[in-house]
This record gives structure tokens, sequence and C-alpha cells, in this order.
């Protein structure tokens, strides 16, 4: 019985650390055909179980044309705290892929404008890693942006790839706080202050973002201020999820099912539930 | 295929279907009638019940009226989706890590009574979990041997208004076979050649165009007797108008977050899971363990519902109350073309606090 309702095993290949509190682990899914079979999009989630304990909701944080099926994950509850005891060659459980990723057709011709927060930076990293690795076949107006924000420098994720991005976006890294003993030469600031000064063209930009709720309701402000169309933004959002395929109700947002109509969402489908509170 | 046989021939019935399947249907258990395994002695014949907000009564009268009753307190679902079930089993050893799949291994059931308003919630169970993005293996395994005995309402609850959202009280889903109550006998009809061949094994009569007159006429006189109703015509659109509206912090005082309507609620669907490890699960080898993956009902007015790490979506009463209603009133029908609310009254007459949700829309209309 192939069903997204069972889990399949995974092996873990490798583990990199990213931060004190945040790992990427790379999989390998043994049974040979589900693993030839295993089709991702940027931007879409699994779910990871550690049996006995429970299952999570993870985006990819590799591209489909990557070598490797990665996931970063950050310390938060349970489960991840008992991923983060795993070593290489450990087991876990894998469903998915589960739900909509990021509409890479909206990419061509256009100038992305890629906007994260915290570890909203993973599902990003999937389409950033997409875009470098068939740079040339979207015919991108101006080199696409990508503009990053994290607590500390020290939380910063994939710090150490960055450099190899440069050739292929320009890359705004800004900090919440830096501790005046540590060498920072990005911004620091939020987000929003980021995107407020950015030059772009409005009329060119599509926009994807990625971060806590309350950072893209700002974020998003910001944009339509400075006159990207309402269908030009694309937004990823975050819920309990939990069976992945609209069974279990915990992902509701108003009467979007987050698991399997998103978690990318087009700005005017979920604009009017977004202002909100407590939906 | 139709016929209608005497009222006390209906035992034939269980006699032919209890030796293959499980029969789930109406009984009387401490005061209330609810659904369990029954056989013909067990039907709850000549009772009332009497149900108004929060409140639940059963009388014995001396009618000859088999079905004077309205719905049971529980609802089929927990036959087709228990409340708890093992799902999954998970095993790790030496050899590496496996899971397998667990099914409904039971005879297969047979709903007998299932009422207008619980066969549209089938309609919307099987939406959810057989026509989504893909099929829950468990339901499945329940839900493709059911049995439907359907039976038309002759006399709504107090609770009911299942009229007033043409979700009753006359049966419009498919059955295997339906059963109308008339004056003196038990019109029953066919849908399916299942039912053609159960047909075949009751003392039958032949039915004429007067019973079918007679039916109509039941059903009608039956659509009489609500006493509730909701403005089903303004949704979704009421709901999303009110959706800042203050009155849900004035529901939410009422509210004691107990979920009883999410429990007797026919179409409530939704379902949280956890992994279970009994002590025998755990080898000598501490990380060799077995167990089972358990599915059970949530309800989402359970604090911990709508609960991330690090934060909660939902953490006022108004705002787990405000979804509930606006999920059964307004996003089910964008969700699955479909009312998230059947109008069976279940939800009015189980709330401790009688919270009425015919009477709380009204309470948004007369701001319009």
């Amino acid at each position: 019985m192939a069903s997204k309702l069972i889990p399949v095993v995974a092996e873990i290949k490798w583990i990199k650390k990213e931060s004190r509190d945040t790992a990427t682990y790379a999989l390998k899914i043994l049974d040979k055909d589900v693993n030839r079979d295993f089709k991702y999009e940027p931007g879409q989630f699994s779910m990871l179980s550690v049996v006995g304990i429970g299952e999570v909701p993870i985006s990819f944080s590799s591209a489909p044309t990557d070598r490797d099926i990665t996931h970063t994950i950050r310390i938060a509850g349970d489960v991840t705290t008992a991923l983060s005891k795993l070593k290489v060659g450990d087991l876990i459980g894998v469903r998915g892929p589960f739900g909509r990723g990021w509409p890479l057709s909206e990419l061509y011709d256009r100038e992305p404008l890629i906007i994260a927060g915290g570890i909203g930076i993973a599902p990003m990293r999937s389409m950033i890693r997409e875009i470098v690795n068939n740079y040339d076949k979207y015919f991108f107006r101006r080199t696409p942006v990508v503009v990053y924000g994290a607590r500390t420098p020290k939380d910063i994720l994939f710090r150490n790839e960055f450099p190899r991005y440069r050739g292929f976006f320009e890359l705004i890294l800004t900090v919440d706080s830096a501790d005046p003993e540590e060498y920072w030469k990005g911004e620091i600031g939020f987000v929003t202050n980021v995107i407020k000064r950015l030059n772009i063209n409005p009329l060119h930009t599509t926009a994807f973002i990625c971060g806590p709720e309350i950072m893209m309701q700002s974020t998003i402000k910001e944009l339509l201020l400075k006159g990207v169309a309402r269908e030009k933004i694309f937004l990823s959002m975050e819920r309990n999820m939990n069976c992945g395929i609209g069974l279990c109700g915990h992902c509701l947002f108003g009467p979007k099912f987050i698991c399997k109509d998103g978690p990318v969402f087009r700005y005017i489908e979920v604009e009017e539930f977004l202002g909100i509170k407590e939906l | 295929m139709r016929a209608k046989i005497k009222k006390e021939d209906l035992v034939y019935l269980f006699l032919e279907l209890k030796g293959t399947h499980k029969i789930i249907g109406p009984k009387v258990s401490n005061n209330v009638i609810v659904l369990s395994e029954i056989d013909f002695e067990d039907l709850p014949l000549g009772y009332r019940d009497l149900q108004s907000q929060g409140s639940y009564k059963l009388i014995k009268s001396d009618e000859s009226t088999m079905f004077g009753y309205s719905v049971s307190a529980d609802s089929f679902k927990r036959f087709l989706n228990p409340p708890n079930v093992e799902i999954l089993s998970f095993k790790t050893s030496k050899r590496g890590l496996s899971f397998k799949p667990l099914t409904y291994q039971g005879k297969p059931l047979a709903f007998f009574g299932i009422r207008s308003c619980d066969r549209e919630a089938l309609r919307l169970y099987d939406k959810v979990f057989l026509e989504g993005l893909e099929r829950d293996f468990y339901y499945n395994s329940i839900r493709q041997n059911l049995i439907l005995i359907a039976l038309n309402c002759i006399n709504p609850g107090d609770n009911c208004f299942c009229a007033s959202i043409s979700t009753g009280p006359e049966v419009k889903g498919s059955f295997d076979l339906l059963i109308t109550e008339l004056d003196d006998c038990l019109l029953i009809e066919s849908g399916s050649s299942f039912g053609d061949r159960l047909i075949k094994v009751l003392p039958q009569e032949s039915v004429n165009e007067t019973h079918m007159t007679k039916k109509k006429l039941v059903l009608e006189k039956c659509m009489g007797m609500f006493k509730k109703k909701i403005s089903f015509n303004k949704l979704p659109d009421l709901i999303y108008k009110n959706i800042e509206n203050p009155r849900w912090q004035e529901i939410a005082k009422r509210d004691l977050e107990c979920g009883n309507c999410t429990q007797v609620c026919p179409t409530c669907f939704c379902s949280t899971t956890y992994d279970s490890v009994m002590l025998n699960g755990i080898s000598k080898k501490i990380t060799e363990i077995s167990g089972r993956k358990i599915r059970v009902w949530d309800s989402c007015f359970s604090r911990n519902f709508a609960r991330v790490h690090g934060g909660n979506f939902r953490l006022s009463r108004k705002a787990r109350y405000r979804h509930w209603f606006a999920h059964k009133l307004a996003y089910s029908l964008e969700q699955f073309s479909l009312p998230g609310c059947v109008g069976c009254g279940r939800c009015i007459t189980w709330c401790p606090m009688g919270i009425d949700l015919t009477q709380e829309l009204e309470g948004f209309s007369d701001g319009e």
C-alpha cells in the first residue's frame, strides 16, 4: 500500500551543524524504488518522525537538483530535540513531500526578491539553490536579491555558503543586534528596514517571503508601499501540520489547509485573513 | 425495488444481517438513546426524546410509532473514524526500522436507522477521508464494506434544523435500504443490489401509489414541525463579515470549552496522532523498540490545538469558539462545497451551557 500516511525509512547520511541550535540533516531513503520516485519542490515539506517520540513538519533546505535531500532543523520541541540526538547512520521515518511549494514559474523574466527571517531561510535555501543550479534558465531582468535577517550574527545559517552565492545574488544580511566584540560588517536592524531602503523596480519584482508571521506582514506592507503588485508577493505560512493531507484539521488558517493549499500562498489568497488576530 | 412490511417483521432484516454484519443502531443506555451494536430487541420502540438547549429527556409512550424518537446522542462517526485507533505499527531492530499500516479487521458494519442529517455528515466524511489528496486507509477499510439502512425522519427533535440547510428530513444520499414509517406499516425502498437482496428475504407485500403518496405526506408533515432554523442562504458571507465582531467575546463568556459539541458533531473530523510504546515494546537494548501510532479525536476547543513551537495561534477562548463556528458554517463550504453543519442539533442539546448555534448565528444577522 503506497500511502503518504505511512512513513518510509530514511538513513541519516550526514549532519552539519549550522548554529548553536540548528543543524542540517541529509537523508537517504532506503527503499530504492521510493528513493527514485521521491520528487519534491522547493518550499514543500516532509513529516519527519523519530519513532516513539513523534513527527514534525520540516521543509526541504536542498533543491531538487541537489545530490542530497536535506532538512535544516532547529531544536524547538520534543521531536526536534530527539532528532538532534541522532547520529549519522541512524534511521528515521519520512512522509512526504507535502504541500505547494514556491512557484518557480514566477521567476522567469522577473527580478526576484527573496526575503527570509530566522529559520525561514531553510525553505528559501531550497529555492536559492534551485536558482544557482539553473541560473540561465530563468532570464532574470537583474540579479536576484536575497535579504536575510537573523537575531545575531551567530544565528546566521548557511553562513559559509553565502560567498559561493555572491555571483548569483545581491545578498543583504541583517541582524537584530550584534555583539560589539564580534566582527560584523552586515546590517543591523529588522528586515523591514532593509526593504524600506532597497532600490527595486516594483513592476518587475516578484517577492518570496518566509519568516515569522509578524515579520512577513510588516515586510508585505513595505513592499506594497513600494508598489509591488499583490499578485507578485508569495509567502510561506506556518501552522502545526500533522497529517499533511488535510485530514487532521490542525493547520487551518481560515478556510485554508496550510498543509495542502499551502504552505506557500500568493498574497492575495490569504490577504483578507492575515490581519485577523488568532484566526 | 420497494416493498411494505408489517412493523414487527423488521426483525427478519436483523436476522438476515446479523450473521454477516455488525449492526450499529440506536438503543437506550442510561436513559439516553445512543448508537451501539444492536439486535432487533434493542430498538427503542415507543420512546420519545425531549431535547432542548442543554437538556435531554427520554420518555416512554405507548404509541404504536416505532421511530418516533429523533437523533441519538452520538453520531455514526465514531464507528467509521474511531475516537482512539491504532493506524500504524512500528518496530526498530538490528535489521532496521519498519512501519506497517493497520486496518479494520472486524465484520463489515451495517448502520441501521441512519437519518438524513447523519447521511449528509457521511457525505462530508467521505470528502475528507476518501476524496482528498489521498484515501485514508483506515477509514476506507471500514467504509468500503459499509451497509446503510437509512431512515426517513417523521418527527424532528426540538433542536433539529436540517430542513433549513436542505440536509433533511428526507434522505437524499445513497443507501442500501431506506425505511419510511407509515401508520400501519414500514415502506422499504432499496438503493442497491445488496438492498434488493435484503428486501427479498423480508415477508413483503407489494406497494401501490397510495403508499408513496402517504410517504410524501408524512415527510411534508415533518417539514412543518421544525422549531429551529438557520439563515443558510446568508452563509458563508455572514460569518466573514462578522469575523471581528465583539459578540464572539460575549459567546466565549458562556463557553466552558468542554468540547462536547465537537464530540457529538457528526461532521467534526479533527484528529491528532501520537506514538505509543508500551513497556513490553522495549527490549533489553533500549534502542530496539516497537509500538503503535495511535490516532485520537482532537477538538479545536483544546488549548493545544493550534500550538506550535514557541507560540499558540489561538490563545483566547473567543478565538477557539469562533474557529469552530466558522469552520462549521463558512470554511467547510469553501473546503468541501458542503456545509460543516447538517442541522442535527446535537451541539445544542449536549452543550452544558445550552449555547445554541442557531441563535448565535441569528445574533449576527440582527446586526445587519
